[in-house]
């Protein structure tokens, strides 16, 4: 069932190795991300330890983790609208197989590339850097990377809803921009949400945005009970399927309204 | 050849697409961002037909005559607005996934090839997508890569191949899958004269022999010649003709041309219902006859122009189906 789909993740993944250059500049920029962030904060945290509670350590391992699994999600929010605007899509649609579970395997083996060859490279300069603290325990990891597989979930999801706007706009780069502050100002990964006004945080707990970074990042510092990170599990799941849901019904309208570009 | 009727059933089927109406320049386009104005074109107009299994329809039209829209709804690409289309059973639109495992598609103007991936490095792709046995693969990809002579140019990347190639490697791609109904939508465009010989034996071959129902879009009146037993012809979106090819003629290549070669620069007297040119040869000795041959008996038109004058040469043509086809599009006949 799943071969001709590993067949394409397999694809992408041989794919990412022929830009090479690219590849390499990409790390530099993860890299150059992490140090930024780090200075600011430093110059915040000054000669202080702690603020609110928070360590500098466990700010900087939370953009470290953050802006490291942005980069390993790596997800192509023009996938579909590339496709809509060159006409390429008809010739996808030839193909026996589901567009949608295309999608999200062509992106599984980027992300694989991108976690093998940038976030571990990237991690471990990091480490030997700016430092960031290790996870509290065993299976608070693994627990971490059960919620990171999640919030790569909300987090195509979400791409993969606002996508399905190509069939009716074709161009999606306004939407993708705005989608993006969202999740920068959101998630956590640019301002950590503990530095989030209190009546704002419980708003923010409950949206998809929180469920992306910052819930693996509190699972690795120890932050939640195993009560709450079931509680935040949930929360990912359930956003994954409502959002799911949404992108399909856009889906089954906006593919009567395809209109195939050239010739 | 014999095979199911109503293989291909196509009913009332009308395709539209909305399109941005604005006008020119800077005000245009600021009217037009508060306030869009939209017409709808009819790509296809009510369209009918339904064809046997193992037929090879050329189907063909001017451009933008609706004719890639109509391949495009029959393989399962796009939704018609109205009408039903049924192949073998299936609703293309769908049913696409289940139904596109038995077709093959080649958009000449469109590979499906991966551009940076050596030829066969796509078909193992297409192995995967497909589910192809390993043994019918290497069968196919055996027989077909003989006949269209691929050999030389199976393990170099897509990007460097020549068009005639890359043509070549795209039916092949659609092939291996052994469909039961192909669609060429233009399969011979920009391929030279040689090119265009090997694809239309390969397609007229492979038709013969295995019995696959094809459907050809073309601008080259020689591949509809050498290919196809039917034509269909679309105009603005409806039809307008659906019959054999000779059947073009008989309909409309009523008319006869007869160029007579005289001795001398006659006067030739006016005759019933035939027209007559002077040609610009032969100092005026050569004239032409044009009448219509349900009209004028040819034997009593010669009869009158022997006895008459003195005659070196005489040479009678009728149309060509490329000529009568540039008429049909242009509205000339009925």
């Amino acid at each position: 069932m799943l071969k001709p789909y590993l067949a394409f993740a397999k694809k992408n993944f041989l794919n990412r190795s022929a830009y090479r250059f690219n590849h390499f500049i990409g790390i530099v920029n993860t890299l150059l991300r992490i140090f930024i962030f780090w200075c600011i904060y430093d110059a915040l945290y000054g000669s202080r330890t702690e603020v609110d509670g928070i360590t500098m350590a466990m700010v900087t391992t939370n953009f470290v983790l953050s802006i490291g699994m942005d980069a390993m999600f790596s997800i192509d929010d023009y996938y579909l609208s590339g496709r809509i605007s060159n006409g390429s899509i008809a010739n996808e649609l030839l193909l026996p197989i589901s567009f949608k579970g295309r999608m999200l395997f062509e992106n599984l083996g980027n992300s694989m590339f991108q976690l093998v060859f940038h976030f571990v490279p990237a991690l471990i300069v990091a480490a030997l850097t700016v430092g960031f603290l290790p996870p509290v325990s065993l299976p608070m990891f693994l627990l971490f990377l059960i919620s990171t597989i999640l919030g790569y979930g909300v987090l195509w999801t979400i791409s993969f809803a606002m996508q399905m706007f190509a069939f009716w706009l074709i161009n999606v780069w306004s939407m993708v921009t705005i989608k993006n502050v969202f999740i920068n100002v959101l998630s956590g990964s640019m301002i950590p949400l503990w530095f989030m006004p209190e009546w704002l945080k419980p708003v923010l707990d409950v949206l998809p945005f929180s469920s992306i970074y910052f819930t693996p990042v509190q699972i690795y510092l120890g932050q939640l009970t195993y009560g709450e990170i079931a509680y935040k599990c949930g929360i990912q799941g359930f956003w994954i399927v409502v959002i799911w849901l949404f992108g399909n019904l856009l889906w089954s309208r906006g593919k009567k309204k395809l209109v195939v570009q050239g010739g | 050849m014999s095979g199911k009727e109503g293989y291909i059933e196509v009913k009332n089927v009308s395709k539209r697409f909305k399109v941005n109406k604005r006008a020119n320049g800077i005000p245009g386009m600021i009217a037009n961002m508060f306030r869009p104005k939209f017409e709808y074109k009819h790509a296809v107009n009510d369209i009918s037909f339904s064809i046997k299994q193992g037929e090879m329809i050329g189907f063909i039209g001017p451009n933008g005559a609706g004719k890639s829209t109509t391949i495009k709804m029959l393989s399962g690409i796009l939704y018609p607005d109205s009408g039903e289309i049924v192949v073998n059973g299936y609703k293309p639109y769908e049913d696409r996934k289940e139904y596109v495992g038995n077709i093959g598609v080649v958009f000449g103007q469109k590979s499906q090839l991966q551009w940076d991936l050596p030829v066969i490095d796509s078909f193992e792709l297409l192995k995967a997508i497909y589910r192809i046995p390993e043994d019918k693969y290497k069968k196919n990809l055996e027989r077909f890569t003989e006949m269209l002579d691929m050999s030389g140019f199976i393990n170099q990347p897509v990007r460097q191949l020549s068009l005639g190639q890359r043509m070549r490697a795209d039916i092949v791609a659609a092939l291996l899958h052994s469909p039961q109904i192909v669609f060429f939508d233009e399969p011979t465009i920009g391929v030279d004269v040689v090119g265009k010989e090997t694809i239309r034996n390969f397609i007229r071959e492979l038709n013969k022999e295995d019995n696959i129902t094809m459907i050809f879009t073309t601008h080259d009146m020689q591949d509809i010649e050498k290919v196809c037993d039917r034509l269909i012809i679309i105009d603005k979106g409806s039809k307008i003709y659906d019959g054999k090819l000779l059947g073009i003629r008989e309909k409309y290549g009523t008319t006869r041309q007869l160029d007579v070669e005289f001795v001398e620069n006659y006067d030739v007297a006016p005759i019933e219902k035939v027209t007559i040119q002077e040609l610009d040869e032969l100092d005026g000795r050569k004239k032409r006859f044009i009448f219509e041959n349900r009209e004028v008996q040819i034997d009593e038109l010669m009869n009158t122009l022997l006895s008459g004058y003195a005659i070196r040469d005489i040479n009678i043509s009728e149309p060509e189906i490329e000529s009568l086809i540039r008429k049909i599009y242009n509205g000339e006949v009925s």
